[in-house]
């Protein structure tokens, strides 16, 4: 009987689960051949390093990896300490508390690439702020904004985006602390700072981990941001791997070794700066 | 008291900050998307010389604006049900059924969400590419499904978990047939799970970028990637402001409905006890 309801609930499992793990296999794995010769639509097919080789040769897709990787951290580090201290400030209700974290959270509801737009329109050549700025006689002539070379845009944007998910998360841990734990560590004379330290964030770690990871994923991964904010000099490691397959000989192949790479920057880079953050409230807690 | 004064200066201070990112880009949006195509809005003008609807008409009449909502607005709803159908078995075994290897799955559900979505748009186009599969609808189609099951699993197993055993089993003791205990046990509690996971899915659908613009192209849009073509390279405001209205008011108004519903999904509700 037990063993009956076991097979039962994988049985049905397989249009859910099995099908996601199905597709994702077979896109990992088109990934990881291609990148090693094999499954070419012109040409020979068979293994080999030769992609590798000349793709981890390129400068480019170096600057586009540090690149990413500077925009993905920032990014994410950037949208936790700014959510921190709203969370804790909403953690109570209070004369329009409901206002303001509906507020906070409405950029999740608006789409990346309108965020984008948004963005650009407010400080283009002719856009909002440069008017704003002229009119009240603090510059003469109108500031180039767009597509800054240092990314500022591109992480501005992320965070926009992507602070109020770090809020959704954070607020909801910090709302299950109780008070009872609080006020303990207030009674043995702890000040804000070290109830932040100590009782706050360890608490509190696991969902602020979560939203550093996704977001880390989410940012090391961008295409649109960059394309239409982002520094012209420098490509997003998407930006560079879609490009890359559009115009080069191998272009699929050259993809799929920067996919794999992007792959791995997301996975071991997120993990890492995860395990960062723990160690950082480990020591914060001594 | 200091500490009330002191949250009256936050909470204006935040008020203000969302006016500036919020309220002011989407009135500026507003205002390029009806600047008159004839009286074109030149700096330094503080504000456009003349108002009208006519770009708004030309966007629908010179591009193929008519033509990219009817293929998102056809593709998301096949995605919610494919979606459904799919996920429902999967969270009723999260649910409702206990078997070793629980919790490695449910994360494992999550794979989608930290795979980037241009490798996966490109590797799955490669992938249909190689299967000489050439059906742009049904590519987004699948794809879409698959990367949005996670969520709609999620939310349909938390509404699983909430049918109360006891009233499956008072159902069958009076005799009632199967269909006759989902009608009475189970559907009145899956009811606003069901609809939120359409709804989110369909939303997810309608926004999806990477997979959409990566399979379609060239020919097949979708709202986003007819808002992309007038970003990036060729800017053309006016009718990016027209399409970025179009794309976040229906799904804003939609994740409010979609508010309201998951309040509603209290089960001491719907349940009728406690």
């Amino acid at each position: 009987m037990k063993v009956r309801q076991t097979l039962l609930a994988y049985a049905l499992l397989l249009p859910g689960l099995g099908l996601i793990l199905v597709f994702m296999a077979f896109v990992l794995g088109m990934a990881i051949s291609q990148s090693l010769g094999f499954f070419n639509f012109s040409g020979e097919s068979g293994f080999s390093l030769r992609f590798w080789e000349t793709m981890l040769a390129d400068h480019q897709l170096w600057r586009s990896f540090w690149y990413s990787l500077r925009v993905a951290t920032l990014s994410a580090i950037l949208s936790v300490l700014l959510a921190y201290p709203l969370a804790l400030w909403l953690r109570k209700p209070f004369a329009w508390s409901g206002t303001i974290s509906a507020l906070l959270k409405a950029p999740l509801l608006v789409h990346g690439l309108v965020a984008a737009f948004l963005y650009i329109n407010f400080i283009s050549f002719q856009g909002f702020l440069n008017l704003a700025l002229v009119s009240t006689g603090l510059i003469e002539r109108p500031l180039r904004m767009q597509n800054d070379a240092n990314g500022i845009g591109v992480i501005f944007l992320q965070v926009w985006k992507q602070m109020p998910f770090a809020l959704l998360l954070l607020t909801g841990a910090v709302q299950a602390i109780g008070d009872d734990i609080l006020d303990a560590a207030r009674d043995l004379g702890a000040n804000a700072w070290q109830r932040f330290r100590k009782v706050v964030v360890p608490l509190t770690l696991r969902a602020m981990q979560g939203a550093i990871i996704l977001i880390f994923i989410g940012a090391a991964g961008d295409f649109s941001f960059q394309v239409v904010a982002g520094p012209t000099n420098v490509n997003s490691l998407s930006q560079f791997m879609y490009r890359i397959q559009e115009t080069s000989v191998d272009g699929w192949n050259s993809a799929a070794v920067v996919a794999v790479l992007l792959m791995a920057t997301a996975l071991v880079g997120s993990v890492l700066l995860a395990g960062a953050v723990q160690l950082l409230s480990r020591l914060g807690r001594a | 008291m200091k500490g009330h004064w002191f949250n009256r200066v936050l909470i204006g201070l935040l008020l203000a900050v969302c006016f500036t990112w919020l309220v002011i880009p989407f009135a500026l949006a507003m205002l390029w998307s009806l600047v008159d195509p004839n009286h074109p809005w030149s700096y330094p003008e503080i504000l456009p010389p003349a108002l009208s609807l006519g770009r708004w008409i030309e966007v629908w009449t010179t591009t193929s604006l008519p033509q990219t909502l009817v293929n998102s607005y056809a593709l998301a709803p096949s995605v919610a049900i494919c979606a459904l159908l799919l996920a429902t078995p999967t969270a009723y075994a999260f649910g409702r059924l206990d078997f070793p290897g629980k919790g490695p799955a449910q994360i494992l559900t999550l794979v989608p969400l930290v795979m980037p979505g241009f490798v996966v748009a490109i590797f799955f186009s490669s992938l249909l590419f190689s299967l000489g599969f050439y059906s742009r609808f049904a590519g987004i189609l699948i794809g879409h499904t698959v990367m949005f099951l996670p969520f709609a699993i999620r939310i349909l197993t938390v509404s699983f978990a909430l049918v109360r055993q006891d009233l499956i089993d008072a159902a069958r003791d009076m005799g009632a047939s199967p269909w006759a205990v989902f009608r009475a046990a189970y559907l009145p509690v899956l009811r606003p799970g069901i609809l939120a996971a359409l709804i989110v899915v369909f939303i997810l659908s309608i926004e999806e970028f990477a997979l959409a613009f990566i399979v379609g192209a060239p020919d097949f849009t979708t709202v986003p990637t007819i808002l992309y073509s007038y970003l990036g390279y060729n800017f053309i405001r006016p009718n990016a402001a027209v399409v970025s209205l179009i794309l976040v008011v229906p799904n804003v108004l939609l994740m409010l409905l979609l508010e309201r519903l998951l309040k509603g999904a209290n089960p001491a509700s719907i349940t009728g006890k406690g």
